[in-house]
């Protein structure tokens, strides 16, 4: 039976739905709000061991020896582990590019401070860190990498010897005629740009508690673990274990954001829990274990870009080189943060031709990992750039370039250079609502005499193009397997005619219980407090990614309305039967089902329900009587990459368009942003106080990228930021209140028409504040290149204009 | 995160406290509101025998006026401070001082002493002590006495305090009427610890020249400073923006070694020094004989 998935509201069963796009207040929330919800610290087993890691102080050493009999010895500690146990349990880690894992704790080298090098469980915390000062380590150490330029070198330090070099790819894309276009332009623009690393930072570090079972091998894993299936995957094939003697069960937790990261923290509580005899083990990162050596840190990148502009002002070409620092290894999904870019290259614009030299570093520097967004959000940050030092170039104002270069709505289905298919949009239109949102016109005039006045004020417009539905094909390019990504749910009625929905995803905070029992209430009519949604383990629960790439709120709401349609399916034929008469002539609408017209043939859901279950004997003779069904979501005609990472991989197109205006104290350098306006358009919204809550947040970190926050080491590889005194990500008071206008074009390939959008806002707000603070500069001659763009960098750059010194040094030239 | 092994002890008097500080078996430290003592107990950078808590000491915790002062026991919360209307209105510099220290939940339990004793060289009591002429009471085994805050802070998170002392009250000399003060930082974000800062007081004389003028700067040095010669520049002169650029520039050049961290270069710190004495001085001598305040 092929089950149709309604594409738009008004296909559900049910005239008049309540709740689907309606702003429903998030139903997890009150329980969440008040801690109702069990998150990993209040876990407590009988006979639980806490685990404390002892790391490296060192970025790049050898370990000459480890003694750890002292804290053996110590009463409470039940047990100690080494790289010499992961020797022993453990595979060497699965990487992207291949070849660039390793094991943990670390064996023979640590590659930076930090990492893992032994661990102890004893009967409390305070005991486990006590006995970690009794571990005596014999390092030799050895000389750092800190710089990705310099590890590039001949003769530079090695992160991992064997593979010879410190280069863990080196890949040139080309799509289109890109030096065609760049030949022929009638401009050039080149520019160099530093994003500093930023990173994750959910309220929540993760943790986890780990029952490893030393005769039956059984492994179960709980924790704040943000795709539960996907992390027991990793740890079976760790530990070459059968996938399924790992059983997770992913608590909820408090946020992640990509930074839950996790496998090395649960391998380590694992095989502390098979030393102890199998005892529950128990480990909480704490913050500055987060900070420094946790899933934290991401996108440490040094750009070059050139972007061709013919002479009526249409971006013809679009060039990136990107070194991208990834720190000591590829467990960390660093790479796949480098390739993601691929799926919206040249952004919103219609840019025929473009090229990627991408060069993927090891330094000794903590693995980078994923975080919102997963790459996009510093290329869009440099797209964006480009395309405003054209418009001062060309005289045209921004806006105006951006809407000239747009792919225009007929032009969807639109396949752009780099592979990727965008579903649709409606990107003029998006522009003129924040364009009104935020007074432009209104917002210039006010620039213009402020300027007149002498301040520094600028007026930024930025737009970005949202990849959604995470899929594996993107990822081709940097070793990844090319597979799609299932999400299921299990739709079931009990005798009263309630729902419940079984889910293999924990609560994260983005509201996605809520949706599921938006869904369902509409789909059958019922209200909304008769759906429960329960989380099950991974052995038992319907396949399940998660959230992630701005997926799972398309892709569970295709899953349950998947469910609904085969169990409304199943449920007519019982009905049909009853009724004696055919299934097609079963219609179930308004949350009943009968022969339309015949107001005496008609059943209530409850009715149909307690039949089935209480009387299966009235059944069609084999009918299953459960009420229930499971249906499993993947994305739809997906295709493999070809040799330059082409493929048809993210669903989803979501477009923002995002307007700051900001004043810099020219004496200080900081940045006052006084201005926030922003029109989106992520389809059908299904939720829009989730869909703003997404976008609340997403400019939050984007604020943090643009103007606080980075990770910053010495020389030495040392992390000088290594609490939330130094890596300072903004409060609600750095957080500017914006307003929000929405457009909605449905997309045509998914349920309901939604599109992903829990990224949202990151990809746009960096570059946004970015082009502010360039236009405020733009009268003093200098270019803010990095970020973030601190009150100390703008500072030398004003007051090194102000002497008549260029703050971009030459790199950049127009060639006309 | 845990602290190493110690004990903890709650006296209920000073004279208790004192004691149990100079417990010649084992080292003790104090604690007041933990906002600084506990992240360091817990990284283990302190590693105390035993904390002597002085929550429940008796008498430490008064904010009132006597003879011109306002006096702040150790143990009044910065919010205590904060929605004191007699800091407010007697002391208003001492009262913006506090409204830039972290967060309201910092401030909850952060005390006055704390943040004296802690020393922190970007903070801003200490700052505002120095520049106001306040003065600290401690008490140890040999008695009480009393310390000028321009002799208190001696070195980076060094005081006067001898080991076994206790910070029992900080003095603020009331603002007459007529002076002008102002009180500016700059941070990363707000409630961050300043890169710098500055605490300024100024009197008009009868025919308007700027007299008695006084300076502090913090989050430059290792302890918050006096600039005197930025004062001298200014003193019998008639208030400008020249004459304060120019003391600016002259305190932030008396600076010996601007502390540099991941926040702001000393070069920076320098140069934001010399910017925020400059537009202190020019809000102080605005305020200056305007009895009202503001
Ligand atoms: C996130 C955050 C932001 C902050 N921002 C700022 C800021 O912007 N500006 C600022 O100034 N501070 C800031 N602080 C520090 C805060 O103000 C602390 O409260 C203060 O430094 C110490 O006060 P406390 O009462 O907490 O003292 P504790 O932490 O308990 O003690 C600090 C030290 O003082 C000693 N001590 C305390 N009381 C006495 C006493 N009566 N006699 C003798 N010794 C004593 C202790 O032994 C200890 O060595 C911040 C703190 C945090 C956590």
């Amino acid at each position: 039976m092929t089950v149709e998935i309604p594409k738009r509201i008004d296909q559900l069963p049910n005239p008049e739905p309540r709740y689907i796009g309606k702003r429903v207040t998030r139903r997890e929330d009150a329980a969440l709000l008040t801690g109702r919800v069990e998150f990993i610290d209040d876990v407590a087993l009988p006979r639980m061991l806490h685990a404390a890691i002892l790391r490296s102080p060192f970025a790049h050493a050898r370990i000459r020896s480890i003694d750890t009999s002292e804290a053996e010895a110590m009463p409470g500690v039940e047990a100690v582990v080494t790289g010499a146990d992961a020797l022993r349990w453990q595979r060497v880690s699965g990487s992207s590019p291949d070849g660039w894992g390793g094991r943990c704790p670390a064996v023979e080298k640590v590659t930076f401070v930090g990492e893992p090098v032994a661990a102890v469980a004893a009967t409390s915390r305070y005991l486990a860190e006590d006995a970690l000062e009794r571990i005596e380590v014999d390092y030799e150490p050895l000389e750092p990498v800190v710089d990705p330029f310099a590890a590039m070198e001949e003769g530079s330090p090695l992160v991992m010897e064997a593979n010879g070099t410190n280069v863990m790819m080196h890949r040139v894309f080309t799509w289109g005629e890109v030096d065609e276009a760049f030949d022929t332009a009638a401009h050039v623009f080149t520019e160099r740009f530093r994003w500093n690393r930023v990173g994750a930072n959910p309220m929540e570090t993760f943790g986890t508690v780990c029952e490893w079972d030393p005769v039956t091998l059984e492994m179960t894993v709980r924790g704040a673990i943000q795709s539960a299936s996907f992390m027991g995957l990793g740890r079976a094939a760790t530990f070459g274990l059968p996938t399924n003697l790992v059983n997770v069960k992913a608590n909820a937790h408090g946020g992640s954001f990509g930074g839950k990261g996790g496998g090395r923290g649960i391998d380590i509580a694992a095989m502390l829990s098979r030393k102890a005899g199998g005892r529950p083990v128990k480990w909480i990162e704490d913050r500055v274990e987060y900070l420094t050596s946790g899933g934290s840190q991401a996108w440490d990148r040094h750009y070059e870009a050139a972007l061709a502009v013919d002479a009526d002002g249409r971006m013809t070409g679009f060039r990136v080189t990107l070194v991208d620092d990834l720190g000591a290894n590829g467990e960390g999904y660093g790479s796949i943060s480098a390739a993601k870019p691929l799926t919206a290259f040249t952004g919103p614009y219609t840019i025929p031709a473009a090229g990627y030299d991408l060069a993927l570093v090891a330094t000794n520097k903590l693995p980078s990992g994923p975080y919102r967004g997963m790459g996009p959000p510093p290329h869009f940050m440099v797209l964006e750039q480009l395309v405003d030092i054209a418009a001062r170039a060309l005289g045209v104002d921004p806006a105006e370039l951006r809407r000239r270069n747009f792919i225009p709505p007929e032009a969807f289905p639109y396949t752009i250079p780099s592979g990727n298919e965008y579903d649709s949009g409606s990107y003029e239109e998006v522009l003129d609502a924040a364009l009104a949102l935020a007074g432009y016109d209104d917002l210039l005039r006010w620039r213009d005499a402020a300027r007149a006045d002498g301040r520094l004020v600028g007026v930024g417009v930025a737009t970005a193009v949202e990849p959604g539905v995470f899929d594996w094909n993107a990822y081709a390019t940097v070793g990844l397997p090319q597979t799609g990504v299932p999400e299921g749910a299990t739709v079931s009625f009990d005798i009263r005619g309630c729902a419940t929905v079984r889910v293999g995803f924990a609560m994260e905070g983005q509201g996605q219980y809520t949706l599921v029992s938006q869904v369902v209430a509409d789909y059958f009519a019922l209200d909304i407090d008769s759906v429960r949604v329960i989380q099950l383990d991974t052995l038992a629960a319907p396949p399940s990614f998660g959230p992630g790439g701005s997926r799972l709120g398309v892709a569970i709401t295709g899953a349950v309305l998947g469910a609904c349609e085969r169990l409304a399916e199943k449920m007519r034929t019982v009905v049909a039967g009853l009724m004696q008469t055919t299934p097609e002539t079963i219609e179930l609408r308004g949350g009943r089902f009968g022969i339309p017209g015949v107001p005496e043939a008609q059943m209530s859901l409850a009715q149909v329900a307690g039949t089935m279950l209480a009387r299966s004997d009235l059944l069609p003779p084999g009918m299953d009587p459960l009420p229930e069904a499971t249906y499993v979501w993947t994305a739809p005609d997906r295709t493999p990459a070809d040799e330059m990472g082409r493929a048809k991989s993210y669903l989803t197109a979501a477009q923002a368009v995002h307007v700051v205006a900001v004043e810099i104290d020219p004496d200080t350098g900081q940045v006052e942003i006084v201005k926030y306006a922003l029109a989106d358009d992520c389809g059908t919204r299904l939720n829009p106080v989730v869909v703003e809550g997404q976008t609340d947040g997403g400019i939050a970190q984007g604020i943090g990228a643009a103007l606080y926050e980075q990770y910053v080491y010495d020389d030495e590889g040392q992390p000088l930021t290594a609490s939330f005194m130094d890596y300072l990500i903004p409060t609600i008071a750095e957080v500017p209140r914006s307003d929000k206008a929405a457009v909605v074009t449905p997309s045509p390939f998914t349920a309901l028409g939604a599109k992903g959008c829990g990224e949202g806002a990151i990809h746009t707000t960096p570059a946004a504040v970015m082009c502010a603070i360039n236009d405020a500069l733009a009268p003093l001659g200098v270019r803010a290149r990095e970020t973030p763009a601190t009150p100390e960098r703008l500072w030398r750059l004003i007051s090194g204009a102000g002497v008549g010194a260029s703050g971009s040094t030459g790199e950049e030239r127009e060639q006309s | 995160m845990k602290p190493a092994p110690l004990d903890h002890a709650a006296p209920t008097t000073v004279g208790e406290a004192v004691a149990l500080l100079n417990d010649p078996e084992r080292e003790a430290v104090a604690l007041a509101g933990g906002q600084s003592l506990m992240p360091m107990l817990n990284l283990r950078l302190a590693r105390p025998d035993l904390l002597v808590d002085l929550t429940r000491v008796e008498g430490l915790d008064h904010i009132r006026e006597s003879a011109g002062w306002i006096e702040m026991g150790a143990m009044a919360t910065k919010r205590a401070v904060e929605r004191s209307s007699l800091v407010r209105e007697r002391q208003p510099m001492w009262h913006e001082a506090t409204l830039q220290i972290g967060h309201p939940q910092i401030r909850n339990r952060g005390t006055v002493g704390g943040s004296m004793a802690q020393a922190d060289p970007a903070a801003e009591y200490p700052a505002a002590a120095v520049a106001l002429g306040a003065e600290v009471r401690a008490v140890g085994p040999s008695g009480e006495r009393t310390i000028p805050a321009t002799e208190f802070f001696l070195g980076y998170l060094t005081t006067a305090l001898a080991p076994g002392e206790i910070l029992t009250e900080v003095r603020v000399p009331v603002i007459p009427p007529g002076r002008g003060w102002a009180f500016r930082e700059v941070c990363r974000r707000h409630g961050d610890f300043a890169m710098a800062g500055t605490a300024v007081t100024v009197d008009l004389d009868a025919s308007g020249r700027c007299t008695a003028t006084r300076i502090a700067l913090f989050g430059v040095g290792p302890v918050p400073a006096r600039a005197v010669e930025a004062e001298k520049i200014v003193d019998g002169e008639a208030p400008g923006e020249e004459i304060f650029e120019r003391a600016g520039r002259a305190a932030a050049g008396a600076i010996d070694e601007p502390l540099a961290d991941v926040h702001a270069s000393a070069d920076y710190r320098r140069h934001l020094a010399a910017v925020l004495t400059g537009r202190a001085l020019a809000q102080a001598a605005t305020r200056a004989g305007r009895p009202e305040g503001s």
